[in-house]
């Protein structure tokens, strides 16, 4: 039993008690509504930031790229296709501490060496590095199988270009390469990555915006480490375009292998279109080494003092030769100071009367008694030096001009150049002299200044197939919005319709007449072509003491100063559907050389269109 | 006069009660509804702050279930027949933080930690609940008035072991534990005189003590209340768990759905930030709701501590109720950004076996100074 006393006391505890407590619990109060008040101003005041914060935390975007578009032909025959690699990478921040982990994959995981020179620069743009790649089946079960042992090394697969044709069509679809400063001035650079490669030169180039497409972007929830949870959200990349080619495989295959790595170029086009069904540059590459798609193998066949790069079917520039003299030829005849029937006695040389300097024909006692067909037919020099005399370059390069010459035929290439035709201001203004008469006597058999690339030969041919209409050359099926619409864009008017076929039919006897320079191409029945030949004199024949065959043997002991062989040509006539233009660098005979490869690049597609029917 | 009416206590109870057993084990049922609700929440938010591991809520478990049994078990004990040991506990608590401070164990960059081999733990976080319990029993050891000697005794036996926390080097903590320790001795009555002038011997000794602090001493206190000065990277992680509460806005992100604790945003989230996660996924709503019941087991330990018999027992019930509020104003607190980070948990919720076992020990005190007839 407690007494009174004790209670009271007690009482009096507990009421001192509670006052103290009191008064500790107003500090506390102070915090409770301070940290009540925080709280609801981050997530009542400030909430929206905070959201926002938070969103920027947990995602991030990365660009997603659409698969590079096809090449294809008309047929479906693949020409440029993406083919799965897989690599070995290493992140650059956990490259100073993976030597051990390397050095496992290599000698104990793949059992091979590391390529060493590449692998060892690092670009500095480049957060990873590729450490091993095109990697075999069993070499990614391999590594697979050891993964855990090297962490820092990762597997990753990637889209590579490829063409299954190798070096078929090389100067046409052209290759892939890193991205260049030029190039992140050209094009959109959010569209490509760091490691990316983009079109150089060829299709892959001037149609790059297409093939590409345009990169999507995908929202990935990351966590504090950068781990990738999920994708949240994605924009769909716009989706690449594949390009279809007008080549012929064919013909394609065909021109290579009569080329045989010869240097040369071969131009095949339908005259109603324009559509090139065939365009070899000889020596090639193999675009797939570019493209990082082939390993182990050299780039191309031939050396690289052969230029196997350069396209000379667009950028080649070659004296058009003998090709020159129909042109030649019709503006004589439209300017009316020939006909069909005029005769010129060719005693193997002209003499200008100014100056009485000779210019000596290829044939050194001439042709005779020469009318127009048999200056075409046996190409006589000597006809068209009198003729040029008289036409004068004035009306000479503007009746070439309506033809193409000195112009770029528009092709979908953008390494094409200009052909050069000459005018008393082009050779003031380039060589710094005046035109002399002897000049346009040059330009009368294509020799001289005046230059032609394959195309471009070819494209002027095609007004003679085609009676004046010109179409404009083109690789591609369709207008993929490329500048411009027009498909004809020339046309070539002339007084007298008949003119053609007093042209045409000098061609035709090319062939067909016992004479004809390419005789040797006529076979009974055959299909009929008409062609020129040409043989472009790289060094100029001056001396005037030997004949021009003793002094082409002196010449040809070089084999780079020995002439290249031309044969421009259509068939069959009438309604020809292909104008093949051949030249073989240093070939020397036109007639024995490059006519032969004309004649059955058109003889197959003959056949081929044939079937078709 | 008394208005207690200790005999009439017994008739006014309803039969149902009288005659309840869980009435008898427990004592106090909505005390124990409260604690074993905010336990399995902290459960619940352990899962989902540790990247949902099961294993952590298991061991977590464990400890609650000893805790809640150690309690239930202390809770029938009379706080007279503990008092003497709770007492003296106050030397082990020392000896502790010595031992800590001589024979740091390995692994750790501060000192604050002892290894079992099966079980580490901080005794700083003992101490900051036993160093009140057991100066209330000291100052209640008889049943007279306080002396000087004892004000005095007490005094420094809260400095002492705020000292050598300070020296583990652990500031946050050393204040909490000066803090939870005064509060028992001001509860009891601490004479005005003897405060005013504690005031004044500080407001006089701190120049001279400051100058005599080693440099690394002097630092080591510039560093805690500098803002700019980040060794920790305290300053990322509270503008990150501040972004997780303010993201999660009124309503919450749902469980398990917000993306700053999910994706390990927040530092220590299954810890000491646990609040981030509650705030984030459960919202301002969630918050409240946890700090209703908090309140209400505030409410119940003063209410159990006014009731109680002796002096000895209201002051452990009061000065724990206040320690209670104060470790959870200073968790939410920090953790919200209004004060540096200490290290101290969220009561009941963070994961940590000392911590939780402690607090249950602390409400078993509690509830064994709840009388229940039968």
């Amino acid at each position: 039993m407690r007494d009174i006393q004790d209670l009271r006391k007690e009482e009096e505890g507990l009421k001192a008690l509670k006052l103290r407590s009191k008064i500790i619990f107003f500090p506390f109060m102070i915090l409770i509504f301070l940290g009540i008040f925080k709280i609801i101003q981050l997530s009542i005041i400030n909430k929206d930031s905070y959201e926002a914060e938070s969103e920027r935390n947990r995602i991030i975007e990365l660009p997603v790229y659409p698969t590079r578009g096809l090449i294809k032909l008309e047929d479906g025959t693949i020409v440029a296709e993406n083919i799965v690699f897989h690599e070995l990478f290493i992140e650059r921040k956990l490259l100073d501490n993976s030597a051990e982990q390397i050095n496992f994959l290599f000698t104990q995981v793949l059992g091979k060496q590391r390529p060493s020179s590449e692998t060892d620069s690092f670009p500095k743009n480049k957060s990873e590095l590729l450490i091993a790649d095109n990697l075999t089946d069993e070499e990614i079960s391999r590594f697979k199988i050891f993964s855990e042992l090297m962490p820092n090394i990762k597997l990753r697969t990637s889209l590579r270009r490829y063409l299954p044709h190798k070096n078929l069509f090389s100067h046409v679809t052209g290759h892939l390469g890193p991205v260049s400063k030029e190039d992140k001035i050209i094009f959109s650079q959010s569209n490509y990555s760091n490691d990316a490669l983009i079109g150089k030169v060829g299709i892959e180039r001037t149609f790059e915006e297409l093939l590409k497409g345009k990169a999507g972007k995908s929202f990935i929830e990351v966590d504090v480490f950068g781990n990738r949870i999920r994708e949240i959200n994605r924009v769909a990349p716009l989706r690449s375009k594949d390009i279809t080619l007008t080549l012929d495989i064919n013909l394609q295959r065909l021109a290579r292998q009569e080329l045989n790595s010869r240097r040369g170029a071969i131009v095949a086009l339908d005259p109603s279109n324009g559509h090139i069904k065939a365009m070899v540059s000889s020596p090639d590459y193999n675009p797939n080494i570019l493209n990082r798609s082939e390993f182990d193998i050299p780039l191309a066949e031939s050396s690289l003092d052969e230029a196997p790069f350069f396209n000379r079917a667009i950028s080649g520039s070659y004296p058009p030769a003998s090709t020159i003299k129909p042109f030649i030829g019709l503006l004589g005849l439209e300017e009316k100071i020939i006909d069909a029937s005029t005769i010129i006695e060719d005693v193997g040389f002209f003499q200008l009367k100014e100056d009485g300097r000779r210019y000596r024909g290829w044939k050194e006692d001439g042709h005779g008694k020469v009318n127009l067909e048999k200056a075409i037919v046996e190409s006589s020099d000597v006809f068209f030096y009198e003729l040029s005399s008289k036409l004068t370059i004035d009306r000479i390069s503007s009746f070439l001009a309506k033809f193409g010459f000195g112009e770029t035929t528009g092709i979908e290439l953008l390494t094409e150049t200009e052909s050069i035709l000459p005018t008393r201001n082009w050779k003031l203004g380039n060589i710094g002299e005046t035109w002399f008469v002897g000049d346009t006597i040059n330009i009368g058999i294509g020799q001289g200044y005046i230059t032609s690339t394959p195309l471009q030969l070819a494209v002027s041919l095609s007004a003679i197939a085609n009676r004046g209409i010109i179409y404009k050359p083109t690789l591609v099926t369709q207008d993929y919005g490329q500048e411009s619409n027009q498909k004809t864009f020339a046309s070539v008017k002339i007084k007298n319709q008949s003119h053609w076929e007093v042209i045409e039919k000098s061609m035709i006897s090319v062939i067909n007449s016992w004479n004809g320079t390419a005789h040797n191409l006529y076979k009974e029945g055959g299909t009929v072509i008409a062609g020129k030949t040409g043989t472009a004199q790289i060094r100029s024949l001056v001396d005037q003491e030997l004949t021009v065959s003793e002094e082409y043997e002196g010449v040809r002991l070089n084999i780079k100063d020995r002439d290249h062989a031309l044969f421009a040509s259509y068939g069959p006539v009438p309604d020809p559907n292909l104008v093949v233009v051949v030249i073989v660098e240093n070939g020397e005979s036109g007639s024995a050389v490059a006519a032969p490869i004309a004649q059955k690049l058109i003889e197959e597609y003959q056949k081929s269109t044939d079937y078709e029917q | 006069m008394s208005n207690r009416k200790p005999l009439d206590y017994s008739i006014n109870e309803p039969l149902y009660n009288r005659l309840n057993p869980l009435q008898y084990i427990f004592k106090d049922i909505p005390l124990y509804v409260s604690l074993l609700a905010v336990l399995i929440f902290g459960l619940m938010m352990l899962y989902s702050s540790s990247s949902q591991s099961l294993t952590m809520v298991a061991r977590q478990s464990i400890y609650i279930f000893g805790g809640l049994v150690l309690m239930t078990l202390l809770s029938h004990l009379k706080p007279d027949s503990y008092k003497n040991l709770l007492m003296h506990s106050y030397w082990i608590g020392l000896i502790l933080l010595i031992y800590v401070l001589i024979n740091p164990s390995s692994g750790y960059t501060t000192s604050r930690w002892i290894d079992l081999g099966f079980f580490q733990f901080q005794p700083s976080e003992v101490v900051r609940l036993l160093l009140p319990l057991s100066l209330a029993a000291y100052l209640c050891r008889k049943d007279e008035k306080i002396k000087l000697s004892d004000w005095i005794f007490t005094s420094v036996a809260v400095v002492l072991c705020a000292y050598l926390i300070f020296e583990q080097p652990d500031l946050g903590t050393s204040i909490i534990v000066l803090t939870s320790g005064l509060i028992p001795i001001y509860l009891a009555g601490l004479p005005y005189k003897i405060i005013l002038s504690y005031l004044v011997a500080v407001g006089i000794l701190s120049p001279y003590v400051w100058s005599n602090l080693l440099d690394y001493q002097k630092q080591r206190v510039l560093t805690y209340f500098d803002s700019n000065v980040d060794p920790l990277g305290d300053g990322w992680n509270i503008a990150q768990s501040q972004t997780a509460i303010g993201s999660g806005g009124v309503f919450g992100k749902g469980y398990l759905q917000g993306s700053q604790s999910q994706l390990n945003f927040i530092p220590e989230s299954h810890s000491d930030f646990i609040f981030s996660v509650i705030g984030e996924e459960f919202g301002l709503i969630g918050i409240f709701i946890l700090f209703f019941v908090y309140g209400f087991i505030i409410w119940k330990i003063f209410s159990i501590g006014f009731k109680a018999q002796s002096n000895f027992e209201r002051l452990v019930c009061s000065s724990l109720g206040f320690i209670f509020l104060l470790f959870i104003l200073i968790n939410v607190s920090m953790v919200i950004g209004l004060i540096p980070v200490v290290g101290v948990p969220l009561p009941l919720v963070s994961q940590g076996g000392t911590s939780i076992v402690v607090h249950l020990l602390a409400f078993g005190v509690i509830l064994s100074t709840k009388r229940v007839q039968t």
